[in-house]
């Protein structure tokens, strides 16, 4: 799969090169400023693409502004955004998007190689994958303030985590050893409880389950 | 300049107290009434100390100085009972010159000048009166009596004089009365009631001298009674005229005007300001506070806050000074010294650019004392952080890295190669660990979301990590704040939740930020067991100084019982 990183620190992104090709990706450009990501897209047309949020020359959020231009030109390029910390407007921006494939995680994930390429496919085959810390972050928030929320069973918020993070019925399943069946009746039990629309495509449940949650 | 003015009216009441003396001295050994012959000597003494007191108080009014000069006149007078020829001489040509002066002093009262030319007339007229009708009594007086001037005895033509200058005065007189009376009508009520029993009493007293033989025969009184009467009536009148002149309610513009002069001078010969309104008004007790609209109270020439008196209460009144339409400060008077609050105003608005400066100074002087201390905490807030973050540094992630390396070191012991996925998944876990222990660290010293984002993002952060329920309300705050100000105020919304967390015993919480055109407001509010002040711990201490450095205001509503509101303004000119 080709794929365009963006990453202004020379040693994370040496490292995020040799654990993407170690993963079998085909890493065609690696970007040091937002400049420079938009036009490695430009030249080399990637299958994908994975940028830093924090970019010179602010240091803002330059890596992900320059994400999103670069989606309203490629409605379709996958994108996923790695950010050094928590932050929830980041992901909302990110699920605004009308179109599935894209990704907010944690730079931390890159650790744990495996989760993190899969995590990547996923994207590029138009999920939309969530970080499990941002979702807990949202859930956290969001128990606060929705009593529907407090009235679902402890199996039922893990259900609705796996939902808001992007996984498919069938991941639910086996990451909670479950039957897919059980899963189905767990979500559509939720959608009840919490009022939310029923939907089978997977960008859609995200940016439904984030959207109650975030709101 | 005030030394030498002083010095020259002393010279002048000196000098006149020992005329008065030589005076007396001469009529000693007279024969005759001397207690009357020197009731004039002391009448003179009256008028000329009134006379200088009203001079040495109101400089740029002339009424001292009429005063002063009918003190000289009355001195002159008394020579006539002497017994040296040329003094005699003296006093018979100015005989009657005191009711010139006082008819003077009735047509300039209280300011000093002649204000129509009715009034200039008729001074001239009593002038021409007093001295020009004088000349038949003293020239063709029987030469018997001992008039020295007389070249002619011709007792008809001093008869007709005496007439003619009686009428003359009397005439003059009805003038005065109808010139003063006409004044009073024009007047405000209350300088009418200072000024009509004045009027009233100065002209009964003038005319008393003219009628005394009318009145001698109605009240069955000697010539002697008669005369040392009319003496103690018009000695009367400079003391009732200066009185009034120093504590009545008159516009007096040329002492506000001598305050515009002063204002003007050079400061190193300028006294104190107050000093300065204390003479013109002619109020010792006059009192100058300045307003401190950072405090919201009225505050000394030191900064210390001070209550004002209840108007109306104690005598004492209050009148606000204004700059443009700011509120700068206010004289505090004796209502009996100045009835008028006009004219007290006027002299505060000719002060205010003065009194904005001493105000300044007096705010100053009060700042340069807490800003000492305020910088001394901010110093040693910045250090107690430091230490915070080596400490933390130090105690976790520095352990957690020994650790870290020690267990890497332990790979090479793994037996098995499922024993080293154990150990290498141990090792990248305690890794994420140490990881997220510094990001925490990071965070808590300037969180990330602060700088990406700005203010608005890192407070909704906030309060996502809040274990409570927490409202946040922003309004306008999407223009961005100088980064200062963001984190200032990201650090009194931080501070403030984590007290309610920790101590408010709350069970929900409220955030609002409202961005106006000169400010960034703040509030935090919790439901809880309130009781908070601003001096109990250091966190709400390094708040205050905080918002202080940016010249802010912060806040503390916390009554028993009723949760705490905290509010904070940040001024960010845009």
């Amino acid at each position: 799969m080709r794929i365009v990183i963006g990453e202004d620190e020379a040693l994370l992104r040496a490292g995020l090169s040799h654990v993407l090709e170690r993963g079998g990706f085909d890493v065609v450009a690696a970007a040091s400023d937002a400049d420079e990501l938009v036009q490695a897209v430009e030249l080399h047309r990637p299958e994908l693409l994975v940028t830093d949020i924090r970019m010179p020359p602010s240091h803002t959020d330059e890596g992900l502004r320059a994400a999103l231009d670069i989606r309203r030109s490629h409605p379709t390029l996958p994108v996923v955004v790695l950010s050094q910390h928590l932050q929830r407007r980041y992901a909302i921006e990110l699920l605004a998007q009308p179109t599935a494939g894209v990704g907010y995680l944690l730079k931390q994930r890159i650790g744990d190689v495996d989760a993190f390429c899969d995590d990547l496919r996923r994207v590029h085959d138009g999920a939309s994958v969530l970080d499990p810390q941002v979702v807990q972050l949202l859930l956290a928030r969001a128990r606060t303030d929705h009593d529907a929320l407090r009235r679902l069973t402890p199996r039922q918020q893990q259900v609705l985590a796996l939902m808001a993070e992007g996984r498919s019925n069938a991941a639910i399943g086996r990451a909670l050893s479950v039957s897919e069946r059980a899963v189905v009746q767990h979500t559509s039990h939720i959608y009840d409880e919490l009022a939310l629309p029923p939907s089978d495509d997977d960008h859609r449940r995200v940016l439904a389950v984030v959207r109650f949650l975030a709101w | 300049m005030a030394r030498a003015f002083g010095g020259a009216l002393l010279l002048l009441g000196i000098g006149g107290v020992v005329i008065a003396a030589v005076e007396i001295a001469l009529f000693w050994p007279l024969e005759g009434p001397v207690w009357l012959y020197s009731l004039f000597s002391l009448a003179g003494l009256v008028y000329l100390t009134a006379g200088l007191a009203a001079w040495w108080r109101r400089p740029s009014n002339h009424i001292g100085a009429i005063i002063v000069l009918s003190g000289g006149v009355w001195l002159a007078v008394a020579l006539v009972n002497t017994d040296v020829t040329a003094l005699v001489a003296v006093g018979l040509i100015l005989a009657t010159g005191p009711l010139a002066v006082a008819v003077w002093l009735l047509h300039a009262f209280p300011s000093g000048r002649l204000r129509s030319n009715v009034s200039v007339a008729t001074v001239v007229a009593a002038f021409v009166v007093t001295f020009g009708l004088q000349t038949p009594q003293y020239l063709f007086a029987p030469r018997s009596s001992g008039d020295v001037l007389s070249i002619a005895d011709r007792p008809d033509l001093v008869t007709l004089g005496l007439d003619l200058q009686r009428v003359a005065g009397i005439a003059v007189m009805v003038v005065t009365a109808v010139v003063l009376f006409t004044r009073l009508r024009q007047s405000a009520p209350q300088q009418r009631r200072v000024l009509a029993p004045l009027y009233a009493y100065g002209i009964v007293a003038v005319l008393v001298v003219p009628l005394g033989p009318l009145i001698e025969p109605v009240f069955n009184l000697s010539f002697l009674g008669v005369t040392a009467g009319q003496l103690v009536l018009l000695a009367g009148v400079p003391v009732s005229f200066v009185l009034a002149m120093l504590r009545g309610g008159f516009a007096r513009t040329g002492e506000v005007a001598e305050l515009g002069a002063w204002l003007g001078g050079t400061a190193s010969e300028r006294m104190p300001l107050v000093n300065a309104l204390r003479r013109t008004l002619g109020d010792e007790t006059l009192v100058v506070v300045y307003w401190a609209p950072e405090r919201r109270r009225f505050v000394d020439a030191l900064g210390q806050s001070i209550s004002l008196p209840v108007p109306g209460d104690t005598g004492r009144g209050i009148v606000e000074i204004t700059l443009g339409d700011r509120l700068i400060g206010a004289l505090v008077y004796d209502r009996a010294m100045n009835e008028d609050p006009e004219l007290v105003r006027s002299a505060g608005r000719v002060a205010a650019i003065a009194i904005d400066n001493e105000r300044l100074t007096a705010e100053l002087i009060a700042n340069q004392a807490a800003l000492r201390l305020s910088r001394a905490r901010i110093v040693e807030a910045g250090d107690r952080e430091r230490r915070r973050i080596a400490q933390n540094l130090h105690d976790g992630i520095q352990v957690e890295l020994v650790l870290l390396a020690i267990g890497a070191q332990e790979l090479r012991h793994a037996g098995s190669a499922a024993d080293l996925d154990v150990a290498a998944t141990q090792l990248r876990n305690g890794i994420d660990d140490a990881a997220s222990h510094l990001r925490e660290l990071v965070h808590a010293v300037m969180p990330a979301g602060l700088i990406e984002r700005g203010l608005t993002a890192a407070v909704e952060d906030l309060v996502d990590r809040m274990p409570l329920p927490t409202n946040l309300v922003v309004v306008d705050v999407e223009e961005p704040v100088s980064p200062t100000v963001g984190s200032t105020a990201y650090f009194v919304v931080a501070e403030a939740l984590a007290n309610a967390v920790k101590h408010a015993g709350a069970t929900t919480l409220s955030v609002r930020l409202e961005r106006t055109e000169s400010q960034l407001l703040i509030e935090v509010a919790d439901d809880g067991v309130g009781g908070a002040a601003s001096g109990a711990g250091t966190g709400l201490r390094g708040l205050l100084d905080r918002v202080d450095v940016l010249g802010g205001q912060l806040a503390i509503d916390s009554p028993l019982g009723h949760g705490t509101h905290l509010v904070a303004e940040l001024p960010c000119g845009s």
